[in-house]
């Protein structure tokens, strides 16, 4: 790894040196095409350090005078009408301070702004096990406990649902789950058509059919969710949240609270972790926020790990049918779903996931016609959301499969199937998404080449197989949460005469690098080295407004955001210091704690100088820098801004498996990766995102589940880190990572996202590398062990009935004779 | 974070002492506490020990009298003092010359670190396990009242069965029981020796027959005779951090010519509340090892008599055809890597 | 209300401590709650993730599951201590900072301390599997384990390197 950047080094990234052009436009253009000193190396993440040797503080090692720990009594039901609360014999207990129910917040909010249909705390009506009713706040948690237990709490048990379609056919009050539905059980219906489909498939040479279904799944953050809020004298209410979107979560307090924005101020201390699991307010915050309020004093709440599996979001089940036409040359003709979402109890970003589960299948490959009719359902289930890749993981299980069942059936590669459609830069999509730049076919063409794909692909024996599924993602949305014309990023930058930067931004850092991002370019421009930089960021007080860590928006937008306040003030520097050398500032560069001049690299100052000179010249040197999506991007029609991008990132995974047929254990041994992330802006991290994101896929595929038991009352199967199977060291596959760089124009530097794409089609090609090696079609997720034998029986039947040839004939027979 | 009920701990230095400590109402041996703690932040008690009264812990933590591996070569004995860690029990050379199986076994509990912690003697005191147990008050509550084992009348797993039918889970106790092994138990009657096969009963509340105040101090591994093959089977979901969902202890003792099958036993867990031994076997003896029949027969008199229950994830089904074909299996590998 | 608390003697990253608890606690809330060394954290509440791994008399345990009585006498060394041991910065930390190994980093103080006592059993440079084996109880959701194990070995070297070093010098 250490050869590889140093390879990077001396190619110095294969940028041309400064053009000998002149004039200003020239000299801008010198600019971009400069030697890279930070871009696309590996570096020390700015707040690593701290957080190994134990003293970054995450908001559970926050501690303040006074504080007081709070507790949520929470629903034994799966839905139940709350008939009466009963806390006197609580508050009564001795070191017990305040107590609040539904009736203290009886303004519901919602993440989406059009589908505000949940209550801090239930207000009439439970909708599923785990829904919080009560709170209190005590001196510490045992008493917090044991004064929960004296809450008395009367119910009148209603029939719950846990089965989606079921939901949806329910049509009374009495059954209607959500208390602000107004349609029943039918959290969201989209149907979209784009080209004439009927046409399309009745023309295919091929139509393949197929049903499947995606397990939920959750996130899993090792850190639980927490939460501290404090009042102080002056009347400012300060929450410090475990959140990945403070902005969010800064407008709904203030709308549940009923306080004005300007008197709250919501922190986001480094984060443990989230992966659109903390990208929401949640019941805790606006509990200590009231609790504090109450009380006068701090007030935190620290979930459980069950809590945490209440509180979810995670991953939609989602029940698939397909149809796919194709030429008889493997040509993409179109694209028919009908997706069921299994909501779970409140609409979370079910608006959004139920657009993207249509939306976001029209690339990477081009094709005349589509449509898609997707219908999300309230359930007696905690809640679903966003969880990385939001929405479009498990349709693209369903597009990729199908693409293999195509590629079979039409004797093709795979590779050459996925090769021929395609979509190239510049391109619209069938839903009428304007594509940028495309590093697809690299993508493909490395995993091709990495995994040995062509030999494995005749060789490997029976019971071995290789599968290959490509992806793409956003790098955030076009268009905001809430409607709004301000810019969808901000940064401002200041620079101190010792050399120093300060970076202040809203975006938040769940772990995934966006500070050190924010470094890296900062240090790019300004010629000084990470540790001169301090980034702070997702403080509402201090920062300039960022909507949050969702839909891989932080690179593009924030960066871009950056990247203007940090070339604005590169300017004045480079300015100040031409004039005291008496020549052009574009003969100016800034780099390794310098200003340099190009034509004469001996003449240099170092950046403490330069910063002096400019704030000489300027006065205090800061500056901001803004971002605002492009809006042309998008299609014409309802919805059709929902999933346009500024970019689009594009993935290619090889999986390579071992299937024992005897017990129906999957192995996978190694999984490639090729992402186009546009630009690796930090070389490590990128790579992070693209190993973090499949192994995340590869324990979706293998052996996690978030469900409920409808036999048990709706229990959850087991919520606890314990029968939530995640793959632990031994059960990771090799993860090889590769990075393709496809700059797009409209990303910084040309860096797309990098931390969602990577999931997605790491479970399909599981699924088809299955397929290669026992021929069996995994439609379910998650590919137990007794999923895998049951089909592979029924295979075992079918080649005895004659209806299926034997799969791999010839290695099976060699192996049997041998 | 999930609180541990509020409880007085006591930690005497010698058994006597410990003994004398679990006279206490209430009272409750903790060694590494990798199995009571988890269990007590859920709120499980025992029938001895319901969970609303406030226990008192016994700790063995200052009891260094249990902590030896000792070879008694008179007494024909590997002796393993139950404070002895699952790490250690493990990675002992004895243990890992003597008693394969064994070795495997302990290794294979969980996860390093809670190896690190637990003890074998709390490991064949394991509670047993269910998946509608081991949960949190408030899951139980929402399951509607626990069940037999907790706070209900109910079974979950067998619909209207009065005897609670959770998983031994212990990975060690097949073993032991494979290697003929003894537990010994100090209590206020004295100190007892007994088959380890002995100490278990098909009682999911009370598995086993230790009797109150009774605290395990070691454990007795008789040295093999002759020449041996063991092999201990887990299958779990995960590599790690997971209890087992197939567990097979396989115990082959050889003539001299260490060819010729002069003994066998064969021991499963995680079927109801006791290890299955299994019988008719004899038919497996004179057999040459290597021969195919042998893994066959073994193999499918473990399905046969092997009957798993819905008490821990996964199905039983799929569970009981996984038996035969572990077994099969390592009863395979261990004679081709015998030849 | 908390019944009375014990008072604990305990070594905690070199320097004998007392320290005031309630019987029930655990070691976990020791440390982070009364003694405000938060580097060991809470992930699971029991043992599942290894998140709160600590070492006691240089072997990691999850301080989730140990009584805080039960490190009474004993010497206790969390992430706070594991640089103070090598004088500012770990070799570990200093492979997992170079090699992107934490993202959140909210497992990581865990890991070090399974991985430190690995590489002091060894004593030599480790291989991936090793690697594998002995951080098989700490869950990591961030990194795929990837960069982990890069870091492991790494450091593997670099340790083994200096002792080769030192062992010359000795000569």
């Amino acid at each position: 790894m250490a050869s590889d950047d140093a390879e990077r080094e001396a190619t110095g990234d294969g940028i041309g040196e400064a053009s000998a052009a002149v004039g200003d436009e020239a000299s801008e253009q010198a600019e971009r095409d400069r030697v890279a000193w930070q871009l696309g190396k590996s570096h020390r993440k700015v707040d690593a350090m701290e957080r190994m040797r134990g003293v970054t503080r995450y908001t559970d090692d926050l501690k303040l005078p006074g504080m007081l720990h709070a507790k949520i009594l929470r629903s034994p039901h799966a839905h139940a009408r709350i008939k009466s609360i009963d806390s006197s014999a609580a508050l009564a207990m001795p070191g017990v301070f305040a107590v609040v129910t539904g009736q203290d917040f009886k303004i519901p909010y919602g993440i989406i702004p059009w589908t505000p249909d949940e209550n801090a705390l239930a207000v009439d009506k439970v909708c599923h096990v785990g829904d919080g009713l009560a709170a209190l706040a005590a001196v510490d948690e045992d008493t917090a406990n044991a004064a929960l237990r004296a809450i008395k709490v009367e119910y009148d048990v209603l029939k719950p649902y846990f089965d989606p379609e079921e939901a949806l056919k329910v049509r009374d009050r009495e059954g209607t789950i959500n208390p602000y539905s107004r349609k029943g059980n039918v959290s969201k219906h989209v149907l979209l058509e784009f080209g004439d489909i009927e046409a399309e498939l009745a023309r295919a040479d091929l139509v393949i059919e197929g049903e499947y279904f995606f397990e939920g799944t959750t996130h899993g953050a090792i850190e639980p969710h927490c939460a501290l809020a404090h009042v102080d004298g002056g009347g400012v209410l300060t929450v410090w949240s475990a959140t990945q979107v403070s902005h969010y979560l800064h407008r709904e307090l203030a709308k549940v609270l009923e306080l004005p924005a300007h008197k709250i101020r919501v922190i986001q201390p480094p984060l443990g972790g989230a992966f659109g699991g903390k990208s929401e307010p949640f019941d805790l915050e606006f509990v200590v926020a009231k609790l504090a309020m109450k009380t006068g004093r701090p007030v935190k709440l620290l979930y459980t790990r069950e809590e945490v599996f209440y509180a979810h979001r995670g991953r939609h089940p989602m029940k698939m049918r397909h149809r796919t036409g194709f030429t008889r040359d493997g040509g993409l003709l179109g694209v028919d779903a009908r997706t069921i979402l299994d909501g779970g109890a409140y609409s979370s970003f079910g608006l959004v996931t139920t657009y993207y589960s249509g939306q976001l299948m029209c690339s990477p490959y081009i094709f005349p016609a589509y449509r898609f009719d997707s219908t999300r359902a309230y359930t007696n289930k905690p809640a679903c959301g966003p969880k990385r890749g939001h929405g479009s993981v498990q349709p693209r299980f369903a597009m990729e499969i199908q693409l293999d069942k195509a590629s079979v059936a039409l004797g093709l590669d795979p590779i050459e199937l996925r090769r021929r459609n395609a979509i190239k830069a510049g391109e619209k999509t069938v839903n009428e998404f304007q594509v940028g730049s495309s590093g697809f076919l690299e993508c493909l063409e490395k995993v091709e080449r990495s995994s040995g794909w062509v030999a494995k692909r005749r060789e490997l024996p029976y019971g071995r197989g290789i599968g290959i599924a490509g992806s793409t993602y956003i790098s955030g949305t076009n268009y905001p949460i809430y409607p709004n014309e301000m810019p969808q990023a901000a940064v401002q930058i200041c620079l101190d005469r010792s050399g120093r930067a300060r970076v202040f931004s809203g975006a938040n850092d769940i772990g995934q690098g966006s500070n050190t991002m924010l470094a890296v370019i900062v240090s790019e421009e300004l010629g000084i080295p990470l540790e001169d930089i301090r980034v702070l960021s997702a403080d509402t007080d201090l920062c300039p407004v960022d909507l949050g860590a969702y839909s891989s928006r932080i690179t593009l937008m924030v960066g871009n955001a950056c990247l203007d306040a940090a070339q604005r003030l590169r300017r004045k520097v480079c300015e100040s210091v031409a004039k005291r050398w008496g020549v052009s500032r574009k003969r100016v560069t800034l780099a390794g704690r310098m200003a340099i001049d190009r034509e004469d690299p001996a003449r240099h100052v170092d950046s403490a100088q330069a910063f002096q000179w400019a704030e000489a010249d300027h006065g205090l040197l800061g500056e901001t820098g803004s971002y605002n999506t492009p809006k042309d991007r998008h299609g014409e029609y309802r919805g059709g801004t929902i999933g346009a991008s500024p970019a689009y990132s594009f993935t290619a995974h090889v999986a390579e498996v071992e299937v024992d047929a005897e017990t129906g254990l999957v192995e996978v041994k190694t999984i490639w990766i090729a992402h186009d992330c546009g630009k690796a802006l930090s070389r490590k991290i990128v790579e992070g995102q693209i190993e973090g994101s499949t192994y995340m896929g590869f324990g979706e595929a293998l052996m996690e589940r978030h469900a409920v038991d409808p036999a048990h009352r709706g229990v959850h199967v087991g919520p606890s880190f314990l029968d939530y199977r995640m793959p632990t060291f031994l059960d990771t596959p090799d993860l090889e990572a590769m990075i393709v760089e496809a700059p797009d124009a409209n990303g910084p530097y040309g860096a797309k996202e990098a931390g969602e794409g990577p999931l997605h089609s790491s479970i399909p090609a599981i699924a088809n590398a299955i397929y290669d090696a026992v021929g069996i079609r995994l439609d379910r997720l998650p590919f137990s062990p007794q999923t895998v034998l049951a089909a592979l029986r029924q295979r075992e039947e079918r080649e005895r009935a004659g209806q299926l040839a034997p799969h791999k004939p010839a290695d099976r027979e060699s192996r049997r004779s041998a | 974070m999930l609180r541990l009920p509020q409880f007085e701990v006591v930690a005497p230095e010698s058994v006597a002492d410990v003994v004398t400590a679990l006279q206490r109402p209430g009272a409750r041996v903790i060694a590494g506490g990798t199995d009571i703690l988890p269990n007590l932040k859920h709120h499980l008690g025992t029938p001895q020990h319901p969970a609303e009264l406030p226990p008192v812990l016994v700790s063995l933590s200052r009891v260094t009298a249990l902590r030896g591996v000792a070879l008694d070569e008179a007494a024909g004995v590997l002796r393993i003092g139950a404070g002895v860690t699952l790490s250690q029990l493990s990675e002992h050379p004895e243990v890992q010359r003597r008693f394969p199986s064994l070795s495997q076994s302990a290794g294979a509990v969980a996860s390093p670190p809670i190896r690190n912690m637990g003890t074998i003697g709390g490991n064949v005191n394991l509670d047993t396990r269910c998946r509608y147990v081991n949960q949190t008050h408030f899951w139980r509550e929402a399951l509607g009242g626990g069940c037999l084992k907790s706070e209900g009348n109910v079974c979950h797993v067998v619909p209207g069965g009065r005897n609670c039918v959770a998983a031994m889970s212990s990975d060690n106790v097949p073993v032991l029981i494979s290697l003929d092994a003894t537990i010994v138990q100090a209590g206020p009657e004295g100190v007892r020796e007994l088959p380890i096969e002995e100490f278990y009963k098909a009682d999911g509340l009370a598995h086993t027959n230790a009797k109150p105040g009774e605290v395990t101090t070691e454990l007795r591994v008789p040295l093999p005779k002759g020449p041996r093959r063991s092999h201990y089977i887990k299958w779990s979901v995960r590599k790690s951090i997971d209890f087992p969902l197939v567990s097979v202890a396989l115990r082959f003792d050889l003539g001299e010519d260490e060819a010729t099958v002069a003994a066998v036993k064969v021991v499963v867990g995680v079927l109801g509340s006791k290890p299955r031994t299994l019988s008719k076997l004899d038919d497996v003896v004179g057999k040459k090892f290597g021969d195919p029949a042998v893994a066959r027969m073994v193999s499918d008199a473990a399905y046969a008599q092997c009957k798993p229950l819905e008490n821990v994830p996964y199905e039983a089904a799929y569970r009981r055809d996984m038996i035969r074909v572990y077994t099969r299996r390592a009863i395979e590998a261990l004679a081709a890597s015998a030849e | 209300m908390s019944p009375a608390a014990i008072m604990l003697s305990m070594t905690v990253n070199g320097e004998p401590v007392q320290v005031a608890a309630p019987p029930h606690w655990t070691l976990l809330e020791v440390l982070r709650y009364r003694l405000d060394l938060i580097g060991s954290k809470q992930g699971c509440d029991k043992g599942d993730c290894g998140a709160c791994t600590v070492q006691i008399d240089g072997v990691p345990q999850l301080a989730c599951l140990t009584l805080a009585i039960h490190a009474e006498g004993r010497a206790v060394t969390t992430v706070e201590g594991l640089g103070l041991l090598a004088g500012g910065v770990h070799p570990l930390q200093d492979a997992f900072d170079r090699h992107t190994a934490a993202q959140c980093g909210f497992c990581t103080p865990g890991i070090l301390l399974s991985a430190e006592a690995l590489l002091r059993k060894r004593g030599r440079e480790v291989s991936r599997a090793e690697v594998c084996e002995a951080l098989a109880g700490n869950l990591c959701r961030c990194t795929g384990y990837t960069k982990i194990i890069d870091a492991v070995v790494d450091a593997s070297r670099v340790m083994a390197g200096a002792n080769t070093q030192e062992a010359g010098r000795g000569e």
